[in-house]
């Protein structure tokens, strides 16, 4: 067992076309650049038997030949080596995205399948599961009996136009989760965007925010979400995430209406509600709000951020909570200096 | 002794056993899996939690893949987890061994 340098070419060839001959085959430039460390076991005669790669905390690029082996062996040692390397990195909690053939392989190795599709499936293994999560969000003594809805945004920034979506849930349900997105890859923070959530539902006595942690449109589930991907994958990934927010999410808080923007923009975010109405129906009702409009236009965080990056803040007043508003104004030298170091104002 | 953080010790290689060992606030919970759990499951639990009185602890949150393990190395594995997730690799107890 050894550690791969995928940068020697002789080494990223040899792998690739291991790889290629257990019909993987895809060696994009922005999915290798995820890869933190890739581990190689070879036979007596110096060829590669098994590989496996570690991205955060998903392991990626698992590829074993069982030819010369008892049957799992190899599969068994690579993962065992995977895993004993994130733990040296204080790394518990790890998922997997395999084809659905390999849930198996997995779930015999002690990893908890949580979702599949046709295409594939999403595992999870570790100190901590999507149980501890569910159980560490905030209940009500009677939630059993209450009507719960839920919402995920990335707010970034909360906007009105989030306002406007929290407020219709609130008026109609006994309870709404707000599940913000985790990943802090957005030009505002994820504390940040937290709390700025909060505070622009402070007021109302019905809404409880909560962490989305790694299970709700993250880089984990939904990496589409955040990188430029293709229809297919999209929908795919999305499948994804809307079932497990159907099998291991919204049963546990009792969870039964989810309420989305109507997407008019952005791509990615159009298919997701689509596939996400499909999906959940009819354990949870998706209703669709239509968007918010101020001065005659559609409310975007996009725009906050472009009015951001032009210095021109306050020609977005209208679309924000005072409490946004004035955290931009605070820190509008900070935002800024994100957005000139190269932190992305488009897309999420 | 007290579980200070997540640690991890032992593979899923055969006639070993793979243990995660993190913090608890309850008690000890045991998520077992193994291939002869319906045969050697108590057998098993038992010696991880006696593993577990001997050294003191308490509260612990245990997962443990077995692939065929005999009880010394459970119980080795089981120790090996423990003082990691202790901070006490530095100060063994030997004598429970």
């Amino acid at each position: 067992m050894q550690l791969l340098n995928l940068k020697d070419h002789e080494v990223f060839r040899e792998w690739k076309e291991f790889l290629e001959s257990l019909g993987i085959s895809n060696f994009q430039e922005n999915e290798l650049a995820q890869i933190d460390s890739t581990l190689g076991m070879y036979n007596d005669a110096g060829s590669l038997v098994a590989t496996g790669s570690v991205a955060g905390n998903v392991l990626k690029y698992v590829g074993v030949c069982n030819k010369f082996s008892v049957h799992g062996s190899h599969f068994n040692t690579i993962i065992s080596s995977l895993m004993n390397l994130l733990a040296q990195n204080d790394i518990f909690h790890v998922f997997v995205f395999t084809k659905l053939k390999y849930s198996q392989s997995f779930q015999h190795i002690g990893f908890n399948e949580l979702a599949h599709t046709d295409l594939g499936a999403i595992l999870e293994t570790g100190d901590t599961d999507v149980k501890d999560y569910v159980h560490r969000i905030p209940q009500q003594p009677n939630q059993a009996d209450l009507q719960v809805a839920s919402i995920v945004m990335n707010a970034n920034p909360f906007t009105l136009g989030h306002r406007y979506l929290v407020e219709q849930a609130a008026a109609a349900n006994d309870l709404v989760y707000v599940f913000v997105v985790s990943d802090d890859v957005s030009l505002f923070s994820t504390t940040e965007r937290l709390a700025l959530v909060q505070a622009g539902t402070a007021d109302l006595s019905n809404v409880i925010v909560v962490n989305g942690g790694q299970y709700m449109v993250s880089y984990v589930t939904f990496p589409a979400y955040f990188l430029p991907t293709p229809d297919e994958a999209i929908t795919y990934q999305t499948t994804l995430d809307a079932r497990i927010f159907k099998n291991a999410i919204a049963p546990g808080l009792n969870i039964t209406q989810r309420y989305l923007g109507s997407e008019p923009f952005s791509r990615t975010t159009g298919i997701y509600n689509q596939v996400l109405q499909k999906e959940l129906a009819p354990a949870i009702t998706v209703h669709v709000v239509d968007r918010k409009q101020a001065s005659g236009q559609v409310i975007t965080a996009t725009q906050v951020r472009e009015a951001i990056a032009q210095n021109e803040i306050a020609t977005v007043q209208d679309f924000l909570p005072v409490t946004t508003y004035q955290f931009i104004q605070k820190h509008l030298t900070t935002l800024q200096a994100r957005i000139q170091k190269g932190m992305t104002i488009h897309g999420n | 002794m007290e579980i200070k953080k997540t640690a991890i010790a032992g593979t899923l290689e055969s006639s070993d056993i793979q243990l995660t060992i993190s913090k608890a606030d309850n008690g000890i919970s045991i998520d077992l899996q193994s291939d002869v759990k319906k045969v050697f499951g108590d057998q098993i639990e038992s010696v991880i939690k006696d593993t577990l009185a001997k050294l003191d602890v308490k509260d612990a949150k245990v997962k443990a893949v077995d692939k065929g393990a005999l009880d010394c190395v459970i119980k080795a594995r089981t120790i090996a987890a423990i003082q990691r997730a202790a901070e006490t690799t530095d100060t063994p107890e030997w004598e429970v061994l």
